[in-house]
């Protein structure tokens, strides 16, 4: 072959190349719609609040009809040993990320944004069972429901409650006010007066999946 | 991991993508890399007859993506339902973009299927001549944009996995070119090995002088990517510290060292080159290092599957 070709056919490697790594990578994606009537929905857990009765989980699954040994929200007990009497326990379940991780791979978009509430939920009939949103999860809080083989995450009951005016099943259920649920994009919510005069956190941030979950943390019993 | 506050618990527990995907994984990486490498060949040698290694390609190329998409579609909760996949574009899933892919590669092999072995195909199903007459002027085209497909296809296969941000071990930008070049390498293995065992290839032929030419070079790029990942793992964070775990475990120390070093590195190093010549030339020992090769791409696919899931963040 001349010299000529074969330039042209490395070239034609070496610019392929370039145009199929730019193009592999480039994902933005699943960004809530901004505008000023949007809903932005969060939940507070308050750990110094919850006692671990459990309560929230029954009634979750109750209503969700999630099958029996599966959940879309616990609470694990995460008691130091070493100080038993400073109980702490910390909620599970679907962090509702802003950058969702699960949309994102979804090849079906079965996993999708909500239009109306902008609540990370399901659309169990595309779902192929993949799984490729359980192992993009990096917070390992969603599951294949054995019963209709699709995957599945806390949605807030957006499905099941929150259509029927009411607040999520846990939120019921709470005889603590331990969980707080409301809309960010909503000034005068319970959940922004609550935000502006406690401190939370959020889980993992630092993967920038932006969750819609707070957490505040125990302080400390005693003096 | 000592942050303010956390959960260890998970809903979904063990290693979710297990071995049909691992196998899957293998046999993209075959086909990708056998069409690879019998494409180049043909075009540095600027090949006019249908040469033993061009039909092993083609035959590789089609038959293992094909029997590949049986594993992918088999692992699916609801394989009934994989034509969602197909009108529910979400073009911001590997997973979506590597169907499109291979919606357009898997006819591509099976052209190219069909220029390796259009003589013996007209000679049972002569009305194909027309297509034959069709397809004949496009072939410089069409084996170009298989070239094209092949890489991106064993490339894919690797964004797939390190897009998990959950997984160090997944999640490392060097897993997609580990892919590409382990993939060329089981492609040459089993090129090799089908060229001579049904296509009368001679086993000191050009083309198999070259397939054993190339076999080392892409060799060390494999063991260099693989070398880099294990530093990227041991110098990196908390979290990618408790990764590099998977390397010396005893549940994975095997699988890696024993699979992956010692099948696809140690074995041909020491059948080929330490052993001398006797051993080198023998067609025996060549069917044995090949596939002890093909075993450790296996290996090296299991490996980073269900290491990558077993230490997450």
């Amino acid at each position: 072959m001349s010299n000529d070709g074969r330039r042209k056919f490395l070239k034609g490697i070496g610019l392929g190349s370039l145009v199929m790594s730019v193009g592999s990578y480039g994902v933005v994606a699943n960004k809530p719609t901004t505008d000023k009537k949007s809903k932005h929905y969060a939940m507070i857990f308050d750990q110094n609040k919850c006692v671990g009765c459990t309560d929230c989980e029954i009634a979750c699954a109750k209503v969700n009809k999630v099958p029996k040994g599966q959940f879309r929200m616990i609470i694990e007990d995460k008691t130091d040993p070493k100080k038993p009497r400073e109980r702490r326990m910390v909620r599970v379940s679907c962090q509702q990320c802003v950058e969702a991780p699960c949309v994102q791979v979804c090849p079906s978009k079965a996993c999708h944004r909500d239009n109306l509430t902008n609540i990370v939920t399901m659309n169990a009939d595309d779902c192929i069972g993949c799984l490729y949103c359980i192992v993009a999860c990096p917070y390992n809080v969603r599951f294949v429901n054995e019963e209709t083989h699709a995957a599945e995450n806390c949605n807030f009951c957006e499905n099941t409650n929150l259509k029927e005016g009411k607040d999520p099943a846990c939120i019921e259920a709470c005889k603590y006010e331990a969980i707080v649920f409301g809309d960010l994009n909503d000034e005068k919510s319970k959940i922004n007066r609550i935000l502006k005069i406690k401190d939370s956190l959020r889980m993992k941030p630092e993967l920038g999946t932006k969750p819609s979950l707070r957490y505040i943390p125990a302080v400390r019993l005693g003096v | 991991m000592d942050g303010a506050m956390n959960f260890t618990i998970g809903f979904s527990e063990g290693v979710v993508w297990g071995w049909p995907i691992a196998a899957y994984l293998l046999l993209a990486g075959i086909s990708g890399g056998a069409m690879i490498i019998s494409i180049v060949t043909r075009h540095f040698k600027e090949e006019v007859e249908n040469s033993p290694l061009t039909k092993a390609g083609s035959l590789i190329g089609f038959v293992t993506i094909a029997f590949g998409m049986v594993f992918l579609v088999g692992d699916l909760h609801k394989p009934l339902y994989f034509w969602k996949i197909l009108i529910n574009y979400n073009f911001h899933s590997v997973m979506s973009i590597g169907v499109i892919a291979i919606s357009v590669y898997i006819p591509l092999t099976a052209v190219m299927f069909f220029y390796a072995f259009e003589k013996e195909i007209l000679k049972y199903f002569g009305f194909l001549s027309f297509v034959a007459k069709l397809l004949r002027p496009l072939r410089p085209y069409v084996e170009f944009i298989t070239l094209w497909f092949a890489i991106i296809i064993c490339a894919y296969t690797g964004f797939l996995i390190s897009v998990l941000v959950r997984f160090p071990l997944l999640n490392t930008a060097l897993l997609p070119a580990l892919f590409v070049v382990s993939g060329l390498s089981a492609g040459n293995a089993a090129s090799g090995i089908i060229a001579t065992k049904f296509f009368k290839e001679d086993m000191h032929s050009f083309d198999m002088k070259v397939l054993h030419r190339i076999e080392w070079p892409i060799m060390i790029a494999e063991i260099l990517l693989v070398f880099m990942l294990a530093v990227s793992l041991v110098v990196g964070n908390e979290y990618q510290k408790h990764a590099f775990l998977a390397f010396t475990s005893n549940e994975f120390g095997l699988l890696f060292w024993g699979g992956v070093v010692g099948l696809s590195f140690l074995i041909p190093i020491i059948f080929n080159l330490l052993l001398g010549k006797f051993t080198s030339h023998s067609r025996a020992v060549y069917y044995f290092t090949a596939l002890s090769v093909i075993a450790g791409v296996f290996c090296l696919r299991m490996f980073i599957l269900y290491a990558g899931q077993t230490f997450g963040i």
